[in-house]
């Protein structure tokens, strides 16, 4: 990796609730020394404009209010449709494990399960960051 | 024996003692309680105050609970949260839950309803944001047809309804009204629950009203419910929300009560009698796994809401009742190895119900990770009913009462609340701390060093930093048909298509005027609502001028 801080977006869908655990990982990533864009709530095209605008490494998804599958369904596309071919897309959270394979194959590169240290997001990133396209 | 043998053998026991664990006892750790409380290793008589111990159940400061007999008369209530799909969904799901024996007091129905998020913040089915979000974590209900399908033949005096809203409080109650009065029922027929909870913009994420509109609109149902439907239980003080956010059993209990100090000034500057409303003012508190942290919490809970209403005014003394709903805290469940799951829950309602709360919500093992299937959710219930019915903890009142470890925690407990609680009243108070974000900063900070402890394994959580498992749980989770969605559109589309859409169109100008009104004083929305109701305008119509008055505010 080159000096520059590796840069996320921290996204959750539009209408969602709670926000512990999206704090929590904007923090821990923050401490690794990335840079985290705190997005909070988003549609499909407001997340995707703001990847753009903000040229980020990674979206990563909080999901608490389920709905994931359906919100990949749409924003893999939709990222692709921009060009972002290179971003790196996980999601976390509340996601059952069945939903992991079926996420992967929407284009999600990773789907993590909640109360993990953020260090295991953050080797995963600097592991696969930028080597990963959609 | 005389007090001065006895004295003697106590004096020789400590010494003993003593001796006991001189080999050891300087390798001893540290203990500390969720909250960072100093625990010893005992606790005796030397650790309590009398006036600790001179009290009595039903009795002021009702430190060992409400009632003289605790739960003898009637258990608590049984109040589990359920709503998904339309209503049609939901209806069948409540009658289910009343075969299943969930019961409120004296065997009356309770249903705790939560709402879908697009209700919540008040879009109806055919606003394009509601997509993928509509009946999924709770249930979709906006127009009259879905308030008559949710109260449709059960006897109201004996049915308790708790609506688990957001911002469409004031809408959702307006709307269950104007279904009371068409099956010819006043709103003082009405029991149950407004949520009421706009002061949870402190800690939590979600935009909401501007601050002085959102306790404004507060009151405003306050003031009316306490006119018009005096069994109505107008407002609730959502403590759950504050641990759910990260807030330690001690913050939950210092903000908490400092958010129900907000309400209640609130309703004295509105010009009301507090006998008349406070009483009327819920909890909803969380509860962790830290069993006597936890009953020690109730208690001092209890202990410090009595001092409070005495001190606002009240003279009954059911005006000074601390009513506690407790719901199982969601944060302590874990996705790795679902089942353990249920061994948390059910410690978590056996604190609840040692702790002498009047209703409980036991959460689902698989929560953690979907919304519950029906099987883990008859199994939460059934946690709280086996509890109930074979454990032996509903016997006696505070059956924990007189424990020098008990005791001396809820002293503690209740001396670290009022401390915080006492800054935050210095600076301004609940809402002043809202508005500020110094609520929401200090919980935030005790999440991110509950999480630090967690990470390095100092804070243990059985299958997620110890004893794990490698394996994947593939738990096939409940799942909302998306065919729901058509549904309630299809739904939505047949009432507006029945309505007098002038009619409709002039009580919402009226809900427009009537925000004005509240908002230079000069007036009341509640009736607006009502008005607007009956005339067939939405959950979500309403929200429109509503959001036009009151803005759009996220709290930092």
């Amino acid at each position: 990796m080159s000096g520059k801080p590796v840069k996320v977006l921290l996204a959750k869908k539009k209408i969602d609730v709670h926000g512990r655990a999206s704090k929590l990982i904007a923090r821990e990533l923050r401490d690794a020394g990335m840079e985290v864009v705190y997005f909070r709530f988003g549609t499909v095209d407001e997340i995707v404009n703001a990847a753009l605008q903000e040229d980020v490494d990674v979206i990563a998804v909080s999901i608490m209010t389920s709905g994931h599958l359906h919100l990949a369904e749409n924003l893999v596309p939709a990222l692709k449709a921009k060009g972002m071919n290179d971003v790196m897309v996980i999601f976390g959270g509340i996601i059952p494990d069945v939903d992991f394979e079926p996420l992967r194959k929407m284009g999600v590169h990773r789907a993590f399960p909640a109360g993990l240290p953020g260090s295991v997001v953050v080797d995963y990133i600097n592991a696969n960051v930028g080597k990963v396209g959609l | 024996m005389t007090a001065s043998n006895q004295s003697k053998q106590f004096e020789a026991a400590v010494a003993a003692w003593h001796k006991g664990r001189e080999r050891y006892a300087s390798k001893l750790q540290a203990q500390s309680t969720l909250s960072g409380l100093p625990i010893k290793t005992v606790y005796t008589q030397d650790d309590v105050s009398q006036d600790s111990v001179d009290v009595m159940p039903g009795v002021y400061p009702f430190t060992r609970g409400l009632y003289p007999d605790g739960y003898v008369l009637t258990p608590w209530a049984q109040q589990m949260v359920f709503g998904y799909g339309t209503i049609d969904e939901t209806r069948q799901k409540m009658e289910k839950m009343v075969a299943e024996g969930m019961e409120g007091y004296f065997g009356n129905n309770i249903f705790n309803v939560v709402y879908d998020i697009p209700c919540m913040y008040g879009i109806d089915a055919d606003h394009p944001e509601a997509e993928s979000n509509l009946g999924q974590c709770g249930v979709h209900m906006s127009t009259g047809d879905d308030y008559d399908e949710l109260v449709r033949d059960w006897e109201l005096e004996k049915s308790n309804f708790s609506m688990i809203t957001g911002d469409n409080c004031l809408p959702a109650l307006a709307l269950l009204v104007a279904a009371a009065e068409r099956r010819g029922k006043g709103p003082e027929s009405l029991r149950g629950n407004s949520m009421n909870w706009y002061p949870r913009t402190a800690v939590q994420d979600i935009p909401s009203w501007e601050p002085r509109w959102g306790y404004a609109l507060m009151v405003d149902l306050i003031k009316w419910a306490t006119i018009n439907a005096p069994a109505w239980n107008t407002t609730n003080i959502f403590m759950y929300g504050i641990s759910e956010a990260g807030g330690t059993p001690v913050q939950e209990l210092a903000y908490g009560l400092s958010w129900g100090k907000s309400v209640i000034d609130a309703g004295l500057a509105a010009g009301l009698d507090p006998d008349q409303f406070i009483g009327r003012l819920g909890f909803q508190i969380g509860c962790t796994v830290n069993l006597f942290e936890e009953v020690a919490k109730f208690r001092a809970h209890r202990r410090m809401w009595a001092k409070l209403c005495r001190d606002a005014g009240c003279k009954k003394p059911s005006s000074m009742h601390a009513r506690v709903h407790c719901h199982t805290n969601g944060y302590v469940l874990t996705q790795q190895q679902l089942l353990n799951n249920n061994a948390r829950i059910t410690l978590q309602a056996l604190a609840a119900a040692l702790g002498g709360v009047q209703s409980i919500h036991t959460c689902s093992y698989d929560e953690a990770t979907t919304i519950p299937t029906e099987e883990s959710h008859r199994t939460a219930l059934r946690t709280q009913q086996i509890l109930m019915w074979e454990s032996g903890v509903r016997n006696v009142a505070d059956p924990l009462g007189g424990s020098y470890y008990v005791e001396k925690l809820t002293d503690d407990m209740e001396a670290a609340a009022w401390e915080i609680y006492n800054q935050l009243e210095a600076k301004g108070g609940y809402l002043r701390g809202l508005e500020t974000g110094e609520i929401k900063r200090a919980i935030d900070g005790a999440s991110y060093q509950m999480k630090q402890n967690i990470n390095s394994g100092r804070q243990i959580v059985v299958g997620l930093n110890k004893y794990q498992s490698e394996s994947l749980e593939q738990h096939e989770p409940f799942r909302v048909d998306m065919a729901i969605e058509n549904k309630a559109k299809q739904r939505l589309a047949a009432y507006k298509a029945r309505r007098d859409d002038k009619a409709v169109a002039a009580s919402l100008e009226n809900v427009a005027r009537a925000c004005e009104a509240l908002k230079a004083g000069t007036g009341s929305l509640m009736p607006a609502l009502i008005e607007a109701a009956r005339a067939g305008a939405t959950n979500g119509e309403m929200m429109v001028p509503m959001r036009a008055a009151f803005g759009w505010y996220v709290s930092e």
